[in-house]
Protein backbone atom coordinates (compact mmCIF):
# COMPACT_ATOMS: atom_id res chain seq x y z
CA UNK A 1 0.00 0.00 0.00
CA UNK A 2 3.13 2.61 0.09
CA UNK A 3 3.12 3.50 -3.44
CA UNK A 4 0.22 5.06 -2.81
CA UNK A 5 0.31 9.05 -2.63
CA UNK A 6 -2.86 9.51 -1.59
CA UNK A 7 -5.18 7.43 0.23
CA UNK A 8 -8.52 8.59 1.45
CA UNK A 9 -10.03 6.46 4.49
CA UNK A 10 -13.87 7.20 5.67
CA UNK A 11 -13.64 10.50 4.71
CA UNK A 12 -16.36 12.73 6.31
CA UNK A 13 -17.50 16.23 5.76
CA UNK A 14 -20.23 18.20 7.27
CA UNK A 15 -21.48 21.49 6.77
CA UNK A 16 -23.67 22.14 10.04
CA UNK A 17 -26.25 19.18 10.37
CA UNK A 18 -25.58 18.50 6.58
CA UNK A 19 -24.10 15.71 5.73
CA UNK A 20 -21.75 16.32 2.04
CA UNK A 21 -19.41 13.59 2.34
CA UNK A 22 -19.81 10.38 4.08
CA UNK A 23 -17.62 7.04 4.83
CA UNK A 24 -15.57 8.07 1.40
CA UNK A 25 -12.65 5.46 0.46
CA UNK A 26 -10.31 5.59 -2.12
CA UNK A 27 -6.26 5.77 -3.28
CA UNK A 28 -4.14 7.17 -5.52
CA UNK A 29 -1.22 5.55 -7.35
CA UNK A 30 1.64 7.24 -9.26
CA UNK A 31 0.59 7.70 -12.49
CA UNK A 32 -3.22 7.35 -12.00
CA UNK A 33 -5.83 9.46 -13.88
CA UNK A 34 -8.55 9.41 -11.37
CA UNK A 35 -11.98 10.87 -13.02
CA UNK A 36 -14.82 11.82 -10.20
CA UNK A 37 -18.48 11.86 -11.68
CA UNK A 38 -21.55 12.43 -10.57
CA UNK A 39 -24.56 14.95 -10.77
CA UNK A 40 -23.76 18.36 -9.57
CA UNK A 41 -24.49 18.74 -5.16
CA UNK A 42 -23.61 15.14 -5.34
CA UNK A 43 -20.04 16.21 -3.21
CA UNK A 44 -17.47 15.85 -5.97
CA UNK A 45 -16.00 19.19 -5.43
CA UNK A 46 -15.94 18.89 -1.23
CA UNK A 47 -13.69 16.05 -1.08
CA UNK A 48 -11.28 17.45 -3.99
CA UNK A 49 -11.72 20.60 -1.41
CA UNK A 50 -11.14 18.32 1.28
CA UNK A 51 -8.12 16.67 -0.25
CA UNK A 52 -6.49 20.26 -0.59
CA UNK A 53 -7.19 21.12 2.72
CA UNK A 54 -9.26 24.24 1.28
CA UNK A 55 -12.47 22.67 3.41
CA UNK A 56 -11.45 20.74 7.02
CA UNK A 57 -12.82 17.47 7.23
CA UNK A 58 -15.10 16.71 9.85
CA UNK A 59 -14.15 12.81 10.29
CA UNK A 60 -12.06 10.42 8.32
CA UNK A 61 -8.19 10.42 7.15
CA UNK A 62 -6.26 11.49 4.25
CA UNK A 63 -2.91 10.20 4.52
CA UNK A 64 -0.28 11.33 2.30
CA UNK A 65 2.72 9.18 1.46
CA UNK A 66 0.96 7.22 4.38
CA UNK A 67 1.55 10.33 6.67
CA UNK A 68 -1.78 11.91 8.40
CA UNK A 69 -1.58 15.36 6.67
CA UNK A 70 -4.28 15.97 10.12
CA UNK A 71 -1.36 15.02 12.20
CA UNK A 72 0.38 18.05 14.62
CA UNK A 73 4.03 18.60 12.69
CA UNK A 74 2.27 18.00 9.45
CA UNK A 75 3.04 21.52 7.41
CA UNK A 76 -0.38 21.63 5.74
CA UNK A 77 1.68 24.38 3.16
CA UNK A 78 4.21 22.09 2.44
CA UNK A 79 1.55 19.67 1.56
CA UNK A 80 -0.03 22.24 -0.68
CA UNK A 81 2.70 22.88 -2.66
CA UNK A 82 3.12 18.90 -3.61
CA UNK A 83 -0.73 18.61 -4.36
CA UNK A 84 -1.43 21.48 -7.26
CA UNK A 85 -5.08 22.48 -7.81
CA UNK A 86 -7.03 24.05 -10.73
CA UNK A 87 -10.02 25.59 -10.27
CA UNK A 88 -13.18 25.97 -11.82
CA UNK A 89 -13.14 29.97 -11.96
CA UNK A 90 -9.67 29.57 -12.73
CA UNK A 91 -8.41 31.91 -9.38
CA UNK A 92 -5.44 33.43 -11.16
CA UNK A 93 -4.21 36.29 -9.38
CA UNK A 94 -5.58 39.61 -11.16
CA UNK A 95 -2.50 41.67 -9.89
CA UNK A 96 -0.03 39.79 -11.48
CA UNK A 97 1.03 39.12 -15.14
CA UNK A 98 0.34 35.69 -16.64
CA UNK A 99 4.02 34.75 -16.45
CA UNK A 100 4.18 36.34 -12.78
CA UNK A 101 1.07 33.95 -12.00
CA UNK A 102 3.59 31.05 -13.16
CA UNK A 103 6.42 32.58 -10.92
CA UNK A 104 5.21 33.61 -7.36
CA UNK A 105 4.97 30.22 -6.31
CA UNK A 106 8.37 29.00 -7.08
CA UNK A 107 9.50 32.21 -5.88
CA UNK A 108 8.05 32.42 -2.36
CA UNK A 109 7.06 28.93 -1.44
CA UNK A 110 9.71 26.77 -3.19
CA UNK A 111 12.31 29.70 -2.55
CA UNK A 112 14.15 29.41 -5.67
CA UNK A 113 15.68 31.79 -7.83
CA UNK A 114 14.24 33.98 -9.96
CA UNK A 115 15.64 33.24 -13.32
CA UNK A 116 15.14 29.40 -12.78
CA UNK A 117 11.52 30.12 -12.13
CA UNK A 118 10.93 32.07 -15.18
CA UNK A 119 12.72 29.62 -17.36
CA UNK A 120 10.59 27.05 -15.67
CA UNK A 121 7.37 28.82 -15.55
CA UNK A 122 7.94 29.50 -19.40
CA UNK A 123 8.69 25.92 -20.29
CA UNK A 124 5.24 25.48 -18.85
CA UNK A 125 3.47 27.96 -20.79
CA UNK A 126 4.92 26.80 -23.78
CA UNK A 127 3.17 23.38 -22.95
CA UNK A 128 -0.32 25.04 -22.84
CA UNK A 129 0.33 27.06 -25.58
CA UNK A 130 0.09 30.45 -23.88
CA UNK A 131 3.78 31.39 -24.14
CA UNK A 132 3.28 34.56 -26.18
CA UNK A 133 0.97 35.43 -23.49
CA UNK A 134 3.40 36.02 -20.87
CA UNK A 135 3.14 39.94 -20.24
CA UNK A 136 -0.85 40.07 -20.54
CA UNK A 137 -3.22 40.20 -17.44
CA UNK A 138 -5.76 37.72 -16.67
CA UNK A 139 -8.37 40.07 -17.51
CA UNK A 140 -7.16 40.44 -20.88
CA UNK A 141 -7.21 36.31 -21.62
CA UNK A 142 -10.73 34.14 -22.55
CA UNK A 143 -11.59 31.31 -20.56
CA UNK A 144 -9.85 29.03 -21.82
CA UNK A 145 -6.48 31.11 -22.18
CA UNK A 146 -7.15 31.74 -17.96
CA UNK A 147 -7.71 27.74 -17.84
CA UNK A 148 -4.34 27.12 -19.60
CA UNK A 149 -2.22 29.62 -17.32
CA UNK A 150 -4.04 28.36 -14.43
CA UNK A 151 -2.64 25.01 -15.31
CA UNK A 152 0.47 26.15 -16.17
CA UNK A 153 0.41 27.32 -12.75
CA UNK A 154 0.11 24.48 -10.66
CA UNK A 155 2.38 22.55 -13.03
CA UNK A 156 5.22 24.81 -12.42
CA UNK A 157 4.89 23.97 -8.89
CA UNK A 158 6.09 20.56 -9.89
CA UNK A 159 3.39 18.82 -7.85
CA UNK A 160 2.81 15.05 -7.49
CA UNK A 161 -0.65 15.18 -7.90
CA UNK A 162 -3.12 17.90 -9.83
CA UNK A 163 -6.43 18.26 -8.60
CA UNK A 164 -8.80 19.64 -11.57
CA UNK A 165 -12.11 20.90 -10.43
CA UNK A 166 -14.85 21.32 -13.07
CA UNK A 167 -12.52 23.03 -14.64
CA UNK A 168 -13.76 23.28 -17.99
CA UNK A 169 -17.52 24.01 -16.60
CA UNK A 170 -17.28 27.78 -16.73
CA UNK A 171 -15.71 27.23 -20.53
CA UNK A 172 -18.04 27.43 -23.96
CA UNK A 173 -17.68 24.19 -25.66
CA UNK A 174 -14.62 25.59 -28.37
CA UNK A 175 -12.77 26.27 -25.30
CA UNK A 176 -13.30 23.17 -23.35
CA UNK A 177 -11.30 21.42 -26.47
CA UNK A 178 -8.08 23.38 -25.97
CA UNK A 179 -8.30 23.01 -22.50
CA UNK A 180 -9.18 19.23 -22.71
CA UNK A 181 -6.21 19.08 -25.23
CA UNK A 182 -3.59 20.06 -22.41
CA UNK A 183 -4.91 18.04 -19.69
CA UNK A 184 -4.77 14.78 -22.31
CA UNK A 185 -1.61 15.51 -22.96
CA UNK A 186 -0.52 15.74 -19.15
CA UNK A 187 -2.20 12.60 -18.70
CA UNK A 188 -0.12 11.49 -21.83
CA UNK A 189 2.87 12.14 -19.96
CA UNK A 190 2.28 10.27 -16.77
CA UNK A 191 1.15 12.96 -14.21
CA UNK A 192 -1.00 12.00 -11.40
CA UNK A 193 -4.34 13.27 -12.06
CA UNK A 194 -7.75 13.81 -10.00
CA UNK A 195 -10.18 15.05 -11.92
CA UNK A 196 -13.63 16.16 -11.05
CA UNK A 197 -15.82 16.70 -14.46
CA UNK A 198 -18.66 16.49 -16.81
CA UNK A 199 -16.75 15.45 -19.53
CA UNK A 200 -17.76 11.98 -19.85
CA UNK A 201 -15.75 11.13 -23.01
CA UNK A 202 -12.63 12.39 -21.19
CA UNK A 203 -13.51 10.22 -18.28
CA UNK A 204 -13.74 7.14 -20.31
CA UNK A 205 -10.74 8.02 -22.92
CA UNK A 206 -8.07 9.09 -20.66
CA UNK A 207 -8.57 8.23 -17.29
CA UNK A 208 -7.53 5.01 -15.70
CA UNK A 209 -10.11 4.86 -12.46
CA UNK A 210 -13.56 6.08 -12.98
CA UNK A 211 -15.57 7.38 -9.28
CA UNK A 212 -18.98 7.58 -9.20
CA UNK A 213 -20.76 9.91 -6.74
CA UNK A 214 -24.05 10.73 -5.52
CA UNK A 215 -25.47 11.81 -2.31
CA UNK A 216 -22.02 12.37 -0.77
CA UNK A 217 -21.29 9.07 -1.09
CA UNK A 218 -19.00 6.67 -3.39
CA UNK A 219 -21.43 4.61 -5.35
CA UNK A 220 -19.26 2.38 -7.84
CA UNK A 221 -15.80 2.71 -8.71
CA UNK A 222 -13.62 0.86 -11.26
CA UNK A 223 -12.11 1.15 -14.68
CA UNK A 224 -13.39 3.05 -17.41
CA UNK A 225 -14.82 -0.22 -18.87
CA UNK A 226 -16.34 -1.34 -15.73
CA UNK A 227 -18.34 1.85 -15.22
CA UNK A 228 -19.23 3.02 -18.86
CA UNK A 229 -19.33 -0.23 -20.42
CA UNK A 230 -20.87 -2.42 -17.81
CA UNK A 231 -22.10 -0.36 -14.64
CA UNK A 232 -23.52 -2.76 -11.70
CA UNK A 233 -25.87 -0.29 -9.76
CA UNK A 234 -29.03 1.31 -11.40
CA UNK A 235 -28.19 4.86 -10.45
CA UNK A 236 -24.73 4.87 -12.83
CA UNK A 237 -26.65 3.72 -15.74
CA UNK A 238 -29.34 6.17 -14.74
CA UNK A 239 -26.61 9.40 -14.66
CA UNK A 240 -24.91 7.48 -17.73
CA UNK A 241 -27.63 7.25 -19.93
CA UNK A 242 -28.58 11.40 -19.41
CA UNK A 243 -25.20 11.85 -20.37
CA UNK A 244 -24.78 9.57 -23.93
CA UNK A 245 -28.52 10.80 -24.97
CA UNK B 1 -14.89 95.88 -2.96
CA UNK B 2 -12.09 98.33 -3.61
CA UNK B 3 -11.79 98.00 0.34
CA UNK B 4 -11.93 94.61 0.23
CA UNK B 5 -9.22 94.00 -2.40
CA UNK B 6 -6.84 96.90 -0.48
CA UNK B 7 -7.50 94.43 3.07
CA UNK B 8 -6.28 91.46 1.00
CA UNK B 9 -3.56 92.88 -0.57
CA UNK B 10 -2.51 94.17 3.17
CA UNK B 11 -3.34 90.95 4.92
CA UNK B 12 -0.84 89.07 2.12
CA UNK B 13 1.87 91.84 2.44
CA UNK B 14 1.76 90.90 6.25
CA UNK B 15 1.63 87.34 6.24
CA UNK B 16 2.46 86.17 2.76
CA UNK B 17 5.21 83.66 3.80
CA UNK B 18 3.83 83.38 7.08
CA UNK B 19 0.73 81.75 5.03
CA UNK B 20 2.60 80.03 2.46
CA UNK B 21 4.76 78.37 5.17
CA UNK B 22 1.58 77.13 7.54
CA UNK B 23 0.21 75.51 4.18
CA UNK B 24 3.38 73.70 3.71
CA UNK B 25 3.39 72.44 7.32
CA UNK B 26 -0.30 71.66 6.48
CA UNK B 27 0.29 69.45 3.56
CA UNK B 28 3.92 67.64 5.85
CA UNK B 29 1.55 66.62 8.58
CA UNK B 30 -1.10 65.34 6.56
CA UNK B 31 0.55 63.45 4.19
CA UNK B 32 2.83 61.71 6.65
CA UNK B 33 -0.47 61.23 8.76
CA UNK B 34 -2.22 59.88 5.71
CA UNK B 35 1.11 57.35 5.20
CA UNK B 36 1.82 56.46 8.32
CA UNK B 37 -1.86 55.88 9.22
CA UNK B 38 -1.98 53.87 5.72
CA UNK B 39 0.46 51.90 7.36
CA UNK B 40 -1.00 51.11 10.94
CA UNK B 41 -4.28 50.55 8.80
CA UNK B 42 -2.85 47.63 6.78
CA UNK B 43 -1.22 46.10 9.78
CA UNK B 44 -4.53 46.12 11.90
CA UNK B 45 -6.07 45.05 8.52
CA UNK B 46 -4.51 42.10 8.49
CA UNK B 47 -4.07 41.03 12.03
CA UNK B 48 -7.76 41.48 11.51
CA UNK B 49 -8.34 39.12 8.79
CA UNK B 50 -6.06 36.36 10.00
CA UNK B 51 -8.14 33.11 10.21
CA UNK B 52 -8.44 31.07 13.33
CA UNK B 53 -8.66 27.67 13.58
CA UNK B 54 -10.61 25.12 15.64
CA UNK B 55 -7.15 23.22 15.51
CA UNK B 56 -4.70 26.04 15.92
CA UNK B 57 -3.09 25.77 19.64
CA UNK B 58 -5.20 27.25 22.88
CA UNK B 59 -2.15 29.78 23.03
CA UNK B 60 -2.31 31.30 18.99
CA UNK B 61 -6.17 31.51 19.69
CA UNK B 62 -5.76 33.48 22.80
CA UNK B 63 -3.07 35.54 21.62
CA UNK B 64 -5.43 36.41 18.75
CA UNK B 65 -8.51 37.08 20.39
CA UNK B 66 -6.56 39.18 23.02
CA UNK B 67 -4.49 41.06 20.10
CA UNK B 68 -8.02 41.77 18.30
CA UNK B 69 -10.27 43.18 21.25
CA UNK B 70 -6.87 45.62 21.58
CA UNK B 71 -6.98 46.43 18.07
CA UNK B 72 -11.03 46.89 18.24
CA UNK B 73 -10.47 49.11 21.29
CA UNK B 74 -8.10 51.35 19.62
CA UNK B 75 -10.28 51.62 16.46
CA UNK B 76 -13.55 52.71 18.68
CA UNK B 77 -11.57 54.68 20.46
CA UNK B 78 -9.92 56.98 17.87
CA UNK B 79 -13.03 56.65 15.60
CA UNK B 80 -14.94 57.65 18.12
CA UNK B 81 -13.85 60.57 19.60
CA UNK B 82 -13.23 64.51 17.99
CA UNK B 83 -9.56 64.77 16.85
CA UNK B 84 -9.46 67.98 18.56
CA UNK B 85 -10.33 66.79 22.15
CA UNK B 86 -7.53 63.79 21.10
CA UNK B 87 -4.94 66.51 20.68
CA UNK B 88 -5.67 68.19 23.93
CA UNK B 89 -5.45 64.95 25.79
CA UNK B 90 -2.55 63.53 24.33
CA UNK B 91 -0.63 66.37 24.27
CA UNK B 92 -1.55 67.78 27.82
CA UNK B 93 -2.01 64.22 28.71
CA UNK B 94 1.77 63.31 28.24
CA UNK B 95 2.97 66.22 30.17
CA UNK B 96 0.97 65.04 33.64
CA UNK B 97 1.59 61.77 33.63
CA UNK B 98 4.79 61.20 32.28
CA UNK B 99 6.04 64.44 32.97
CA UNK B 100 7.59 64.93 29.42
CA UNK B 101 6.62 67.94 27.28
CA UNK B 102 5.99 66.55 23.81
CA UNK B 103 7.17 69.06 20.88
CA UNK B 104 4.87 70.27 18.69
CA UNK B 105 5.73 68.30 15.50
CA UNK B 106 5.73 64.88 16.73
CA UNK B 107 2.99 64.79 18.83
CA UNK B 108 0.94 66.84 15.41
CA UNK B 109 2.51 63.94 13.44
CA UNK B 110 1.37 61.62 16.09
CA UNK B 111 -2.23 62.23 16.78
CA UNK B 112 -3.15 63.06 13.10
CA UNK B 113 -1.01 59.39 12.78
CA UNK B 114 -3.26 57.36 14.72
CA UNK B 115 -6.99 59.07 14.38
CA UNK B 116 -6.35 58.55 10.63
CA UNK B 117 -4.83 54.76 11.43
CA UNK B 118 -8.12 53.83 13.09
CA UNK B 119 -10.07 55.28 10.08
CA UNK B 120 -7.70 53.13 7.54
CA UNK B 121 -8.01 50.21 9.22
CA UNK B 122 -11.55 49.44 8.89
CA UNK B 123 -10.90 50.76 5.35
CA UNK B 124 -8.04 48.29 4.55
CA UNK B 125 -10.59 45.53 6.56
CA UNK B 126 -13.05 46.05 3.85
CA UNK B 127 -10.69 46.61 1.09
CA UNK B 128 -9.45 42.81 2.36
CA UNK B 129 -12.96 41.53 2.32
CA UNK B 130 -13.92 43.18 -1.47
CA UNK B 131 -10.96 40.42 -2.68
CA UNK B 132 -12.60 37.29 -4.54
CA UNK B 133 -11.86 34.38 -1.77
CA UNK B 134 -10.92 32.61 -4.88
CA UNK B 135 -7.75 34.48 -5.67
CA UNK B 136 -6.71 33.51 -1.52
CA UNK B 137 -7.90 30.09 -2.48
CA UNK B 138 -5.47 30.06 -5.53
CA UNK B 139 -2.57 31.59 -3.34
CA UNK B 140 -3.17 28.56 -0.76
CA UNK B 141 -3.52 25.70 -3.48
CA UNK B 142 0.04 26.75 -4.62
CA UNK B 143 1.39 26.64 -0.61
CA UNK B 144 1.14 30.17 0.28
CA UNK B 145 0.70 30.41 3.83
CA UNK B 146 -1.48 33.33 5.19
CA UNK B 147 1.13 36.33 5.17
CA UNK B 148 2.98 35.49 1.53
CA UNK B 149 -1.00 35.11 0.37
CA UNK B 150 -1.98 38.62 2.07
CA UNK B 151 1.50 40.30 0.69
CA UNK B 152 1.76 38.81 -2.98
CA UNK B 153 -1.77 38.49 -3.55
CA UNK B 154 -4.60 40.25 -1.67
CA UNK B 155 -2.90 43.47 -0.26
CA UNK B 156 -1.47 44.78 -3.57
CA UNK B 157 -5.58 44.42 -5.47
CA UNK B 158 -6.80 45.84 -1.75
CA UNK B 159 -4.76 48.55 -2.26
CA UNK B 160 -5.82 49.58 -5.69
CA UNK B 161 -9.43 49.14 -4.53
CA UNK B 162 -9.06 51.45 -1.67
CA UNK B 163 -6.89 54.37 -3.26
CA UNK B 164 -9.90 56.69 -3.74
CA UNK B 165 -10.71 55.69 0.12
CA UNK B 166 -6.83 56.96 0.80
CA UNK B 167 -7.80 59.87 -1.25
CA UNK B 168 -10.65 60.67 0.59
CA UNK B 169 -8.54 60.69 3.85
CA UNK B 170 -5.48 62.15 2.98
CA UNK B 171 -7.90 65.48 1.97
CA UNK B 172 -9.92 65.33 5.20
CA UNK B 173 -6.83 65.58 6.95
CA UNK B 174 -5.47 68.75 4.86
CA UNK B 175 -8.77 70.33 6.27
CA UNK B 176 -8.95 68.83 9.92
CA UNK B 177 -5.79 69.02 10.86
CA UNK B 178 -6.51 72.99 11.59
CA UNK B 179 -7.81 71.49 14.89
CA UNK B 180 -3.92 70.80 15.72
CA UNK B 181 -4.27 75.14 16.34
CA UNK B 182 -5.17 73.74 19.78
CA UNK B 183 -1.88 72.82 20.30
CA UNK B 184 -0.29 75.47 18.66
CA UNK B 185 1.05 73.85 15.87
CA UNK B 186 1.66 76.11 13.04
CA UNK B 187 -0.87 75.20 10.58
CA UNK B 188 -2.63 77.56 7.84
CA UNK B 189 -5.52 77.54 10.08
CA UNK B 190 -3.07 78.82 12.76
CA UNK B 191 -1.57 81.45 10.39
CA UNK B 192 -4.61 82.85 9.50
CA UNK B 193 -5.23 83.31 13.36
CA UNK B 194 -2.50 85.02 13.98
CA UNK B 195 -2.96 87.47 11.31
CA UNK B 196 -6.68 88.21 12.04
CA UNK B 197 -5.51 88.94 15.66
CA UNK B 198 -3.17 91.22 14.52
CA UNK B 199 -5.02 92.72 11.68
CA UNK B 200 -8.40 92.34 12.60
CA UNK B 201 -9.35 91.54 8.98
CA UNK B 202 -11.44 88.42 9.59
CA UNK B 203 -13.19 87.94 6.19
CA UNK B 204 -10.21 88.92 4.07
CA UNK B 205 -7.69 86.10 5.82
CA UNK B 206 -10.53 83.98 5.60
CA UNK B 207 -10.64 84.35 1.91
CA UNK B 208 -6.88 83.98 1.68
CA UNK B 209 -7.11 81.00 3.89
CA UNK B 210 -9.95 79.18 1.81
CA UNK B 211 -8.49 79.55 -1.44
CA UNK B 212 -5.29 78.36 -0.32
CA UNK B 213 -7.05 75.09 1.50
CA UNK B 214 -9.04 74.65 -1.67
CA UNK B 215 -5.82 74.48 -3.54
CA UNK B 216 -4.43 71.74 -1.88
CA UNK B 217 -7.56 69.64 -2.09
CA UNK B 218 -7.80 69.97 -5.95
CA UNK B 219 -4.57 69.65 -6.33
CA UNK B 220 -4.40 66.41 -3.74
CA UNK B 221 -7.56 64.83 -5.67
CA UNK B 222 -6.22 65.28 -9.10
CA UNK B 223 -2.78 63.23 -8.42
CA UNK B 224 -4.70 60.79 -6.71
CA UNK B 225 -7.03 60.31 -9.98
CA UNK B 226 -3.06 60.21 -11.58
CA UNK B 227 -1.65 57.83 -9.39
CA UNK B 228 -4.85 55.36 -9.78
CA UNK B 229 -4.73 55.57 -13.82
CA UNK B 230 -0.61 54.74 -13.30
CA UNK B 231 -1.72 51.28 -11.11
CA UNK B 232 -4.02 50.09 -13.53
CA UNK B 233 -1.33 50.10 -15.79
CA UNK B 234 -2.26 49.40 -20.15
CA UNK B 235 -5.34 48.44 -21.57
CA UNK B 236 -2.97 46.50 -24.07
CA UNK B 237 -0.15 44.15 -23.69
CA UNK B 238 2.63 42.66 -26.45
CA UNK B 239 2.71 39.41 -27.23
CA UNK B 240 6.29 37.80 -26.31
CA UNK B 241 6.61 36.83 -29.84
CA UNK B 242 7.50 38.10 -33.33
CA UNK B 243 6.02 34.85 -34.93
CA UNK B 244 2.12 36.62 -36.30
CA UNK B 245 0.29 32.97 -35.97
CA UNK B 246 1.03 33.44 -32.35
CA UNK B 247 -1.95 35.92 -32.34
CA UNK B 248 -4.32 32.95 -33.25
CA UNK B 249 -3.49 30.87 -30.55
CA UNK B 250 -5.68 29.72 -28.19
CA UNK B 251 -7.91 29.82 -30.46
CA UNK B 252 -9.64 26.57 -32.21
CA UNK B 253 -5.90 25.33 -33.67
CA UNK B 254 -4.26 24.57 -30.31
CA UNK B 255 -1.90 21.82 -30.75
CA UNK B 256 0.48 21.06 -28.03
CA UNK B 257 3.91 20.28 -29.22
CA UNK B 258 6.64 18.50 -27.63
CA UNK B 259 9.11 20.54 -26.00
CA UNK B 260 11.89 19.91 -23.17
CA UNK B 261 13.78 22.32 -20.35
CA UNK B 262 16.56 22.35 -22.81
CA UNK B 263 14.71 24.75 -25.43
CA UNK B 264 14.21 26.79 -23.21
CA UNK B 265 18.16 27.22 -22.13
Amino acid sequence: MSENIIEIQHLEKNFGSHKVLSDIDFSVKKGDVTTIIGVSGSGKSTLLRCINVLETPSGGKILFHGNDIDEKGFSVTDYRAKVGMVFQSFNLFSNMTVLQNCMVGQVKVLGKKKAEAEEKAKYFLEKVGMLPYINAKPKQLSGGQKQRVAIARALAMEPEVLLFDEPTSALDPQMVGEVLAVMRQLAAEGLTMIVVTHEMAFARDVSNHVVFMKDGVIWEEGTPEDIFANPKKEETKDFLSRFIN
Amino acid sequence: MAEFIEGIVKVWNGYGSSFLNGALNTLIVSLVGTIAGCIIGFGVGVVQTIPTDKKDPLWKRVILTVVNLILKGYVELFRGTPMIVQSVFIYYGVRMVFDYQMDVWPAALFIVSINTGAYMAETVRGGILSIDPGQTEGAKAIGMNHFQTMMNVIIPQAFRNIIPQIGNNFIINIKDTSVLSVISFADLFFTHKSAVGALYLYFESATITMAIYLVMTVTASALLRLLEKKMDGDDNYDLATTDTLAYTSGLLSYHPKEKTLEDFK
